[in-house]
């Protein structure tokens, strides 16, 4: 006959009642004492410290990379990074931006310096490519070049100014209106360009001044971004 | 004390970290984000029981940390901040699903219910160490309120005042909570996870030993 098979008891009903205090580190002689006679508690004690060290000792666990890409997604849409110092940066510490009519021009020197020495063959562009394929379609912004992972220029600029949206109440009033003016004329050049390819989809000239005014966009946008409060 | 020599230059580290995020140094909010998510995502997981629901949760935790890291003021270590805004983004969550996680005080009868306990016939301890699947399966299958205390206390290293002030319960009842869920795991552990076998009686060989 096995001598451990035996029925709950009394002092059982008791143990049970005082083992939880007893597990929080309490002095209960009477668990202590019990535990020594019943096997039935004393498994079920070290069973219950079995449990809580187990527990302590569980490994942590690792998130899918989806998890910091949402994060880091999420705070850039809201401006929370700071732009790093660049070349619109150096630029506003000069204090250029606040001279937009000179710094206009000067841009758009470079821009028609650039145009008139490039090469004229450009490949043209995969936008451009399925355009072309599909009947030549008006859909200007959507041709714009692809940058990096998929992501257009324009939905870079369109992220940028969700950003720049939700931080202009923070910048100067006078900061604010130069920026503004300077976007504003950007959005002009970007309509004329958009009017054109409509007009004429095959316009390599139209795309690349609309990929230049949405750089130039982007740049703006960013260095707005840059700025702290009241600078 | 070697722990103390290291855990120096890591709070150095961090707090160097937290400043820089402060001035919105992206790379700062990446490396402080690869220094606790295993800790956050592991305690939404435990207190969820899903993946998914964990997932979110700890993307929510950081994303109200960063916003709010600019008032960070290092009164109190940044971990136990992150960790405590991330445990109070997981109550909210259960709150919001409807879950019995507003106090334990008011605790779902049906998590009252008595442990069911068998003495006679076939109790035996856990077979040895209790191993890490079985016991992640056996948290996520305790009902909400035993889970959040027993994850809260026995994983996550709160004592029971800390507990008590999260939960807006007392301590006792955190106390009571905890010792039912423990009893709750056991049980499940044996019924499911085959570490008893109900059939088998204690045989004075299988018998504890003395401690």
């Amino acid at each position: 006959m096995d001598d451990t098979r035996r029925h709950r008891t009394a002092e059982c009903d008791r143990c049970e009642l005082e083992l939880e205090a007893y597990m929080e580190g309490e002095a209960r002689p009477f668990v202590l004492a019990h535990v020594r006679e019943c096997v039935f508690c004393k498994v079920v004690s070290e069973d219950l410290q079995a449990l809580r060290t187990a527990a302590g000792e569980l490994p942590l666990e690792e998130p899918s990379p989806a998890v910091w890409a949402n994060v880091r997604a999420q705070l850039s849409a809201e401006g929370t990074f700071a732009e790093k110092e660049g070349v619109w940066s150096w630029i506003w510490q000069l204090d250029l931006l606040r001279r937009p009519v000179p710094v206009a021009a000067f841009a758009c020197m470079l821009v028609l310096g650039c145009w008139m020495t490039a090469p004229r063959n450009y490949p043209q562009s995969e936008a451009s490519a399925s355009l072309a394929a599909s009947g030549g379609q008006p859909v200007a912004v959507r041709s714009m070049a692809f940058v990096s992972g998929g992501t257009s220029l324009e939905q870079v600029v369109r992220e940028l100014e969700e950003a720049f949206k939700a931080r202009e109440g923070s910048l100067a009033p006078d900061v604010k209106a130069t920026y503004e003016n300077s976007l504003s004329s950007l959005d002009v050049s970007i309509r004329e360009c958009n009017d054109s390819l409509q007009r004429e989809p095959g316009n390599s000239l139209a795309h690349e001044y609309l990929f230049a005014a949405y750089s130039q966009k982007a740049e703006v946008l960013s260095s707005a971004l840059d700025i702290d409060e009241g600078r | 004390m070697s722990q103390q020599k290291t855990a120096a230059p890591k709070a150095a580290s961090e707090t160097q970290l937290v400043a820089r995020a402060q001035r919105g140094e992206e790379e700062a909010f990446a490396a402080l984000f690869e220094m606790h998510k295993r800790r956050v995502y592991s305690l939404c997981l435990r207190m969820t029981g899903n993946t998914a629901e964990a997932e979110d949760l700890a993307q929510e935790a950081f994303l109200q940390l960063f916003r709010k890291i600019s008032t960070f003021r290092g009164e109190s270590a940044f971990s136990t901040w992150l960790h405590r805004l991330a445990v109070n983004v997981v109550l909210m969550h259960l709150r919001k699903k409807g879950l019995q996680q507003v106090s334990l005080d008011e605790v779902d009868s049906s998590q009252d219910e008595p442990v069911k306990r068998d003495y006679g016939d076939y109790d035996r301890r856990l077979m040895g160490s209790v191993d890490r699947i079985s016991l992640t399966r056996a948290i996520a299958e305790l009902p909400p309120g035993y889970r959040t205390v027993f994850v809260l206390h026995d994983v996550e290293g709160y004592e029971h005042n800390e507990i008590a002030e999260i939960m807006k319960c007392s301590v006792g009842n955190s106390k009571s909570q905890l010792h039912k869920a423990r009893m709750k795991l056991r049980d499940w552990l044996r019924q499911n996870e085959g570490l008893m076998t109900p059939d088998e009686p204690v045989t004075s060989d299988q018998a504890p030993t003395e401690r």
